[in-house]
């Protein structure tokens, strides 16, 4: 299994990450030697396996769709990075 | 290390298990603010040397035992808990207390709720004493993944004490606490439980509520208990597991409630399968002749052993990896820096704000994982990785349950190498990969499975051996655990 360095700087843009080009390396090579123990995966004989996993599950689990209200506001927002009253400020993303 | 015990009114007190604590508590003998000081005392003068506690609840442990002494002196019924010290892997929120899941990203993180298992302990009146030590988002089998600290393994503290739920393992080893939580994705309870010569349990999937527990792999992930005894864990068993409508994928039939009570049952007659697989190339030699001689053990009360083949068993580790990994890419994806968790000091836009707060915060093993799951998700790679993992998954669940048509339990070792120096793996994330090979297929197939402690290496390290069973078949996996464990009567 080939992996080339811009496969990775390509998965780690969807992932949103950000690496050195020296990690950039590093990961290269460790992904060609976990893929290539990963190919054990194509040997294998699953061709009349059907892959839903709940297939055999009989219901649906389902709940009523209601409004319940947070508590404790204060204790929900002190978690977050940036507040301006009751809103969470982000930087801007209309311009 | 793991000889000396609490001290209550200045005599050891010895290994107390959750009976003798309940019934302590219960009867007047001792208060549970006595033995929650009794055990704070023991983990801050234990604790620097192993590093299993991330956070010690100190005040609001002392709390909640004053409250537990108040509901008892007021003539009320004491919980099938009262006073017992639980420590609390740290990917399972505590309202009120930190929880970091061992990760930069949620150093600073204080949930505003408790996880389903928290508020059923604190109803029977258990006393929430610490937050334990981890593999960052559980992302490991060593526990040097951690953000924050290495955590030693209590029984040669050069040595790691397995992982993820590395913290939980060694605090109960050391007998800082009776019993612990922790979380179980591909072995993270029973690997650890192998490693620190302790009990652990991972119920089946579904049995224990996941609500408040932080996401890794959402398919795989299941909370249980650590403890010293077979029995312990099954008494924490009949408090945590139950249907919670918070969590879609809790089990909605009808549930055991007297797990406990069935130890000691006669295991005559009792059919178990040992797996070709798991005796390979790889297994340690010392491990392959303990688990032997407990097999041994098991006929001589009347089981039959038959050593089967299960050629999906051997194939696991890589549809495990893709699958788990994809599952985090996907749970870990909530993590933008936005409205809770690290955000970056400076940042010019809504982009790098996201990429800065996920590149700056999470260790290099969660990003690893991230990565190799949103590859394997990856537009051209999903057939070939994610869906034939999937169609694996399903192949190995039907081939599972053919062979529980026929047998009562599976055995096996728990992990195939003894605990190793701290530092000797890290380098290599393939090998560290390889060591989870007789844990994931039980979670890949949402079955319940035990690790307890079988004996020791020649240089006295545990070995731990695991007892698979069917689906919502604890019962049988307890009994057959607690016979095995009053036949070896190991002095660990």
């Amino acid at each position: 299994m080939k992996i080339s360095k811009d496969d990775v700087v390509y998965i780690a843009k969807l992932a949103k990450l950000r690496f050195s080009d020296e990690e950039i390396e590093k990961l290269t090579v460790e992904f060609e030697s976990i893929l290539s123990h990963f190919q054990s995966i194509d040997r294998m004989d699953l061709d009349n396996v059907d892959p839903d996993e709940f297939a055999d599950r009989r219901e649906s689990v389902l709940r009523a769709d209601e409004n319940v209200t947070f508590g404790d506001k204060e204790k929900l927002f002190q978690n977050a990075g940036s507040m301006r009253g009751t809103f969470i400020q982000v930087p801007r993303i209309l311009e | 290390m793991s000889g000396g015990y609490a001290k209550l009114n200045g005599t050891d007190c010895g290994f107390m298990g959750i009976r003798e604590i309940r019934s302590g508590v219960a009867g007047g003998k001792y208060s549970a603010s006595e033995i929650t000081g009794m055990y704070i005392e023991k983990i801050k003068a234990m604790d620097d040397e192993i590093g299993a506690f991330l956070t010690i609840c100190e005040e609001s442990a002392a709390e909640q035992a004053k409250a537990v002494d108040e509901k008892i002196r007021s003539g009320k019924e004491p919980g099938r808990l009262a006073g017992v010290p639980v420590a609390i892997k740290d990917n399972i929120c505590t309202d009120g207390i930190r929880t970091t899941c061992a990760s930069r990203m949620l150093e600073n993180f204080i949930p505003p709720y408790n996880a389903t298992v928290i508020e059923k302990l604190m109803s029977e009146d258990a006393i929430i004493i610490g937050k334990t030590n981890m593999d960052e988002f559980a992302m490991g089998s060593s526990t040097e993944n951690s953000a924050f600290k290495i955590t030693k393994n209590p029984r040669d503290t050069s040595r790691v004490p397995g992982g993820s739920s590395g913290g939980s393992a060694a605090a109960v080893a050391a007998g800082m606490v009776p019993v612990a939580l922790g979380s179980d994705t591909g072995g993270s309870i029973r690997q650890p439980a192998a490693f620190c010569g302790i009990v652990g349990l991972k119920p089946t999937y579904g049995l224990v509520s996941r609500y408040g527990l932080i996401a890794f792999g959402s398919s795989l992930d299941q909370i249980g208990p650590l403890s010293k005894t077979v029995e312990d864990c099954a008494l924490m068993l009949e408090v945590i597991q139950g249907r919670d409508d918070r969590d879609s994928t809790s089990y909605r039939g009808e549930y055991h409630q007297d797990y406990a009570g069935r130890l000691g049952r006669e295991i005559k007659g009792l059919k178990i399968a040992v797996l070709k697989e798991y005796f390979a190339d790889g297994l340690d030699s010392e491990i392959a002749s303990s688990v032997n001689d407990s097999i041994r053990r098991l006929e001589s009360l009347g089981a039959s052993v038959d050593e089967i083949s299960l050629p999906a068993a051997g194939d696991g580790l890589a549809p495990y990896y893709i699958i788990s990994s994809a599952e985090a890419s996907s749970n870990l994806a909530r993590y933008d820096g936005i409205r809770y968790g690290y955000r970056p000091k400076e940042y010019s836009d809504i982009d790098e704000l996201m990429e800065k707060s996920r590149s700056e915060a999470f260790g290099t093993e969660v990003k690893r994982r991230i990565m190799l799951g949103t590859y394997a998700l990856s537009s051209g790679y999903y057939d070939a990785y994610y869906k034939r993992a999937q169609k694996y998954r399903k192949l190995l669940r039907n081939q599972l349950a053919g062979v529980f048509d026929r047998y009562d339990l599976i055995l096996g070792p728990t992990s195939p190498v003894l605990p190793f120096k701290i530092g000797e793996r890290s380098g290599d994330p393939l090998q560290m990969y390889l060591a989870d090979v007789y844990t994931i297929i039980v979670n890949l197939a949402g079955l319940p499975a035990i690790s307890i402690p079988c004996g020791l290496s020649r240089d006295g390290l545990p070995i731990g051996l695991q007892l698979i069973g069917p689906h919502y078949g604890e019962p049988v996996v307890l009994q057959a655990a607690y016979a095995l464990e009053q036949e070896l009567k190991l002095e660990l």
